[in-house]
This record gives structure tokens, sequence and C-alpha cells, in this order.
């Protein structure tokens, strides 16, 4: 059964989950849509495209303290992190959902991340669909839909006045504390993004690791880390212990491989130190690495990288690349 | 001045000038606030404006570099460069929120203990009036 | 966009190609988009066809230089662009007769984030009176429209202005959302250092904590490590995926670097960086 809410039920409910838990929304931040933890609601915007940064965020953080070793008078104590209350995102998109899911296969295998593992299950996943699609979305050539509700605890879908309430998981059916109307209508059609070829990447990405194409398309590559840091699905991190009078803290932060120094080890030896073998990195990971042991592609289409790019290197631009040279290539 | 606020200053003193009048000041039994901690460095050209920054983010309410008189470095052009490096650091440092008035550049030659001794007890006494660097 | 211009530069791009002057020629291509512009490196005399040049070409390409340093190559440069490659020739990062510089003739670049793709001129061009680059092996003219003379600093005595605790809140909420990806590094021709301060290890100044000391710490020395090199391009601050004026950071830094050296990053190859000279007689404020 689907549920219908009205504008003043959505805030009043969103008010009730804020008593209880921490409200994770989307919130406009001078010309950004950024995810934060809110107190009010009134906080919350609810019309934007997609967050700047993904929610991956919220589950691996920029940076966070695993834990830390305090030192009093002698004594070491080790002090974990802990989460302090239970969690609800708020306004996430269906494909930054599949994104979650995806990250889940390497990061909950065994032996699993443990404050991953924790943050996943005390947060909440309440889903927005898309009204529309963004110029540089291809969620349908990746897997998901803009109104595609696996992934979620609860699928809403706006309407001219109000919204849709889908309940998806028992999870998601503890979070209503009220009783909404029926709605008895059907679902809107979902909005169509543009699509990408997809059929033949991950073979064309293994028989082409050698091509020149990469080192080429990498002459105007940055190598910041824009990519790697917006992107739903990347997941590399590094860990470093930080010592101040005594006391030590062990770092965990997002890192990427496009970073020059990413793969340099000690001695100095770096075996991607070309900008084209950095490159090829990030596109082999997601496209052939990722699905040879967690099954799908590591891309869920959410089309930030393309927006966020300095130098507008395109994934769809390059999956229909890789699959025209392996057809010339006469696979 | 708040007797409960006590500034918290790190002095880089070079080595060859301010540091012997710091010191000189110290075997005159001239008597000034305590409120500074001094760091030794070869030259006030040595002085990393990153080191200032740090000072003012672990707590440091105000920086000291001192060094030799213009013409007298002990390396011969040293105090020249802290003296354009310092002074555009302390204008951006202005402009970031941190006051002016807490970067102090001061030339003390190994003869100034007096000299070096009124220096501090001013600063310190100016700081008092700024308050905490947390706060402003 | 002027068709005749963009003729002109893949004509001469197609010659030095050709004869094998030199090995890329790095321009200007459509993007993804159809609108905005990107860079591009032509290889062969065909690839030309490719190149464009019109006011979405915003990027200042002198930072490739800096990958390619062992063989010859043409680049198309803006006059901002031109005090880059002044920057590095005066820094002897790059050597002048392996760059053959297409010099454009410009009036200005439009924005190209998302919101006002196409719509406004950037704001450093409205302030920018510059219309020719100032080094240039070929020039390419293109009809210029007059700007009216800005007043440079506003941003800036806006900030000046401000009392000093809302000066302090107000770079502490910008910079607390940096996420430290870098970007506004790796655009910069001026940020080249092979192991740049927030990588060292002993001391370690910065680490990988992105938590708002470090982010200021960051933000605060790479700005200075510009000062009096900056030369104004802003590609840094467009290219901040979370929208922190670096602008009013590297300007201010401009604006104190004139008033106090008289000096200004990029105008020619030649001349005396301020922090590596000095003047005996002066005193910039600290009495004697």
């Amino acid at each position: 059964m689907n549920l219908f809410l009205s504008k003043e039920d959505l805030i009043r409910w969103l008010d009730a989950l804020l008593r209880q838990r921490v409200l994770v929304a989307p919130v406009r931040v001078q010309g950004l849509i950024l995810l934060q933890p809110v107190s009010k609601v009134a906080e919350v915007t609810l019309d934007f495209g997609n967050t700047t940064l993904s929610p991956k965020g919220w589950f691996l953080p920029p940076m966070e303290t695993l834990f830390s070793v305090q030192s009093n008078d002698g004594q070491q104590k080790l002090v974990p992190t802990t989460i302090e209350k239970d969690a609800v995102i708020f306004g996430l998109r269906p494909c930054d959902a599949r994104g979650i899911a995806l990250i889940d296969r390497p990061l909950l295998r065994e032996p699993s991340d443990a404050l991953y593992r924790e943050r996943r299950a005390r947060t909440s996943l309440i889903g927005l669909s898309c009204r529309q699609a963004q110029p540089e979305c291809f969620c349908t050539s990746m897997g998901s839909a803009p109104n595609d509700p696996s992934h979620v605890d609860i699928l809403l879908t706006e309407i001219d006045n109000g919204y849709i309430l889908q309940v998806i998981t028992e999870k998601g059916r503890a979070l209503l504390s009220e009783s909404f109307a029926e709605y008895k209508g059907t679902l809107p059609k979902p909005p169509e993004p543009g699509a990408v070829p997809t059929k033949e990447v991950v073979p064309a990405v293994k028989k082409l690791f050698d091509d020149p194409y990469w080192e080429r398309l990498a002459d105007r590559c940055l190598h910041c880390n824009i990519c790697a840091y917006v992107c739903p699905t990347c997941y590399c991190f590094d860990v470093r212990d930080y010592s101040d009078k005594g006391s030590v803290e062990r770092i965990r932060g997002w890192d990427s491989c496009q970073s020059p120094g990413f793969s340099r080890i000690a001695g100095g030896y770096n075996p991607r130190v070309t900008k084209g073998a950095r490159l090829r990195q990030r596109f082999a990971h997601k496209l052939l690495y990722f699905p040879e042991r967690f099954k799908d592609v590591a891309c869920v289409g959410c089309g930030r990288c393309v927006r966020s790019c300095p130098v507008n290197i395109d994934i769809r631009e390059v999956l229909r690349d890789l699959q025209q040279l392996e057809v010339k290539s006469g696979s | 001045m708040n007797s409960q606020y006590q500034p918290k200053i790190i002095g880089f003193l070079c080595n060859w000038c301010s540091y012997a009048g710091a010191d000189m000041a110290g075997t005159s039994r001239m008597s000034y606030e305590p409120n500074i901690r001094i760091i030794r460095v070869p030259c006030s050209g040595r002085v990393n404006p990153l080191l200032v920054l740090k000072c003012f983010q672990q707590g440091a309410d105000g920086v000291l570099i001192s060094g030799c008189h213009p013409g007298d470095c002990h390396y011969n052009e040293g105090n020249y460069h802290t003296r354009r490096r310092f002074a555009l650091l302390r204008d951006f440092l202005d402009y970031l929120g941190i006051a002016r008035d807490r970067l102090w550049v001061e030339w003390v030659s190994a003869s100034e203990g007096q000299r070096f001794a009124q220096m501090v007890s001013n600063f310190t006494k100016e700081l008092a009036e700024l308050g905490p660097r947390s706060e402003s | 966009m002027d068709s005749e211009l963009i003729q002109q530069i893949r004509s001469e791009a197609s010659y030095l190609l050709k004869d094998g002057t030199v090995k890329c020629v790095i321009g200007y291509e459509r993007a993804s988009d159809g609108l905005t512009s990107r860079p591009f490196f032509a290889y062969e005399p065909a690839a030309v066809e490719r190149l464009i040049f019109d006011e979405t070409c915003t990027h200042n390409l002198v930072r490739y230089l800096l990958d390619k340093k062992r063989e010859k190559v043409a680049i198309v440069v803006k006059p901002c662009d031109s005090r880059a490659i002044n920057l590095l020739l005066n820094e002897a990062q790059i050597k002048r007769h392996m760059v053959f510089i297409i010099g454009v003739t410009c009036s200005g670049v439009m924005e190209t984030s998302c919101n006002d793709k196409g719509q406004a001129l950037q704001a450093r061009c409205q302030t920018c009176q510059m219309t020719k680059p100032l080094v240039y092996d070929f020039l390419v003219e293109q009809k210029l429209v007059e700007r009216p003379e800005g007043e440079p600093y506003l941003d800036i005595q806006e900030i000046e202005t401000k009392p000093i605790a809302a000066r302090r809140a107000f770079w502490s909420e910008q910079f607390g959302r940096c996420i430290r990806c870098y970007a506004c590094r790796q655009v910069c021709p001026g940020c080249y250092c092979p192991d740049c301060f927030v990588e060292q290890l002993d001391p370690l100044w910065v680490g990988i904590r992105i938590a708002p000391k470090e982010n200021e710490l960051w933000q605060i020395t790479r700005a200075f490590h510009l000062a009096g090199r900056c030369i104004g391009c802003n590609e840094c601050e467009r290219v901040c995926p979370v929208d922190i004026p670096l602008g009013r950071l590297n300007r201010k830094l401009e604006k104190e670097v004139k008033e106090l050296f008289t000096f200004q990053a990029g105008l020619s190859p030649e001349e005396q960086p301020p922090f590596a000279t000095f003047k005996k007689e002066e005193t910039l404020g600290f009495e004697e």
C-alpha cells in the first residue's frame, strides 16, 4: 500500500524523526547542495538536483578517528570511536542508494569494516525519486533508475501537491510514527536520463589496458582528487597515526588513486608514475576489477564527476570510446 | 589588565643578536613578564611562516620574531628577507582574522638587554588588552 | 565564435606539426556538453580540426608545460596565461626555445559554472586591462570588446572593512568546507613543487587530517607560497568543488605585494621576484 503525504505532513514527520535521530538532509550552502546533519527541518532544501558530494561521506567520512590512545600518568587507555545516535538520511537519490549498496560489497565483506558496518546498521535511508534528470545523468545505463526503490528503506516520489511514500523495508516501516492517508493513484512516469552503451565495457577495458588511449586522455587530467571524492562508489582511504603530547589518534581519510603519490612506495618507486597509468587505474577499477570481483560495474551514472571535473574528463565519453576502440581492434 | 588571563607568547630569537640580548637581560637580573617562551634560531630569516601559523593554531596569543638590526645580520642578508616576509604575513593574517598586533618583529642587538625586557613587557601588556587569540 | 580566428590557430598548428617544429599543440576543443571547452592536445596535423577558441576557453594551459618539458610544444595563450609563461621562465621551470607560443588577443572569458554558463564575464576578466599576450611567437588577433576600467579590489575591501571577529568567522566557514582535493594546487602553474609541503612527513605540517586547523593551514600557506607569484588566472577558484573564494585570498596578497613592493608577477621573464630580493633602506613598518 502506498501512502500520501502533504508537504506539511512531510515536515511534521521529519521533525518527529529529528527528535530521536540525527537527520541528515540536503542543505543549500552558498551555491552548493551539501548533505549534512540539520538542527531544524527548515534547513532542509527540497528543491535540488543532487548533492555536490555523495552520501558515501556519511558512512565513510572524509576524515574520522578510528580510535585514540590517551596517556595519563603513565597509563594508556584505548578510546574507540562510538556512534552516538541512530541516523536517517533524507533525500537520497536512487543512484546514490545504489552507490552505497555497491561499496557495501567490499566494505561489509568479512572481515567487515567495523565503523562502516555500524553506521550502515544504525542509519535508515529515505530515498527521493528524481522528477527531472540532469544533463549529466545516465543512471538507467548503469543499473539504476530515477525511481528505483532498491537499496532504500522508504522511497518518496514528489507529485504536484505532496509526496507518495512507498515503504520498502521493515527498517523503513519503523520510521513511520503516524499513519498517513493511502495513495490510490499510479506512480508518475520517471524522467529519462541520457543513455550510454555499456554492453561490452568490461572486456573492452581488459583488452585495451596497454592502449595509448589512456596516456592521451590523461594529458589534460590534473590529477586532483575531485572525481574520486565526489563519486558515490570510490572508497579508497589512507590511515595514519597522529601523536600529540603522548596521546595518539589513528585517522582514516579519503585518498584517491589519481594523486601522484598514491602508489609511491618506500624507496621512491612508483608503479603508476605516468599520468596515463593513474587515470587508467580509476576506470579499470570501476569498469573491470570491481565487476570481476563484485559482479557489477562500480558506477551509478550520477554524473557528479562529469559536472565537477575541471577539464571535462567524461566517463560517458570514455565508455563510448572504449567500446568503439574494441570494435575497431577487431574483437 | 585582566589578572586571570595570561597571554602566551612564542618568541623566535636569532642566536647572534636577540637571543644574546635576552640572555643579557637575564644576567643583569632585569625582570620582565614570564609569558614568553623562547625558541633560538640561527637567524630571524630562518623563521618559516608555517611555524608562525602553527604557533597561533596551537594556542599562542602572540608571536615575536626578533633578529639583528638590519645591516648587522650575522649572515649579512637574513633579516632583510625576514622583514619582507613578515611585513606581508602580518597584513595577511590580519585579513584572515588574526590581529596584526599579535605578530611583532623587533630588532634587538646583543647589548640591548634592557630594550628586550621592555619590549617583552610591552608586548605582554598589549596582548592582555587584546584578549585570547581564540576569541578574537 | 570567430571562425577566422579559429582558422588562423588551426593553420598555424597544422604547419607546426607538419614540419615537426613541435611534437604537440596544446589548445582547446569543445567539451562534452557542447557549450564549454576543455584542453586539447593535438599530436597529428589532422587533429587540428578539433581546435577551437572562444569566450568559454577559461583554462590556463600553461600548467601543462610542466608535464611536457622533454619535447618542444606549441601552446595557445591568452594575455593572463602569458604572465604564467613569464613566471615559469623567470623561475627556470621551462625553456623559452622549447615553447612555441600562439598568443590570442582577448577581452574576457565567460563564466562556465553550471549555474552561469555563458551568462556573464568572469569576475577576474571584469577588472583586467590586458588585451594582448606579453610574450608570443605567433599572434592571432580577434575583435575586442571594450571593458570598463573596474575597481580591482572591491571584494577584498569588503572583507577588509569587516570587524576582525567577522573576518575570522568568514574564513573559518569558507575553509571549513575544504575537502583537500588539491585541485587548486594541481591546476595552478605556480604550484610545481615535486614534494608539496602537505606531503612532508617530517615535519608533519598538515598530513591527511581534514579538519578546520589543517584546512586553514593548507589554504593560508598555499596562498602565501604564491605571494608575488600568482598571476591572477583564478583557475583555482573555478575548479574548487566546494566554492571556496580562493581569488579573495590570492588577490589580497597581490594587492599587498603591489603596495609594499610595487611588484606584479609575470610581467617579464627577467624581473626580480620580491622575496628573492630586498632594499636595504626599506622599513616596511618595522621601526628600528
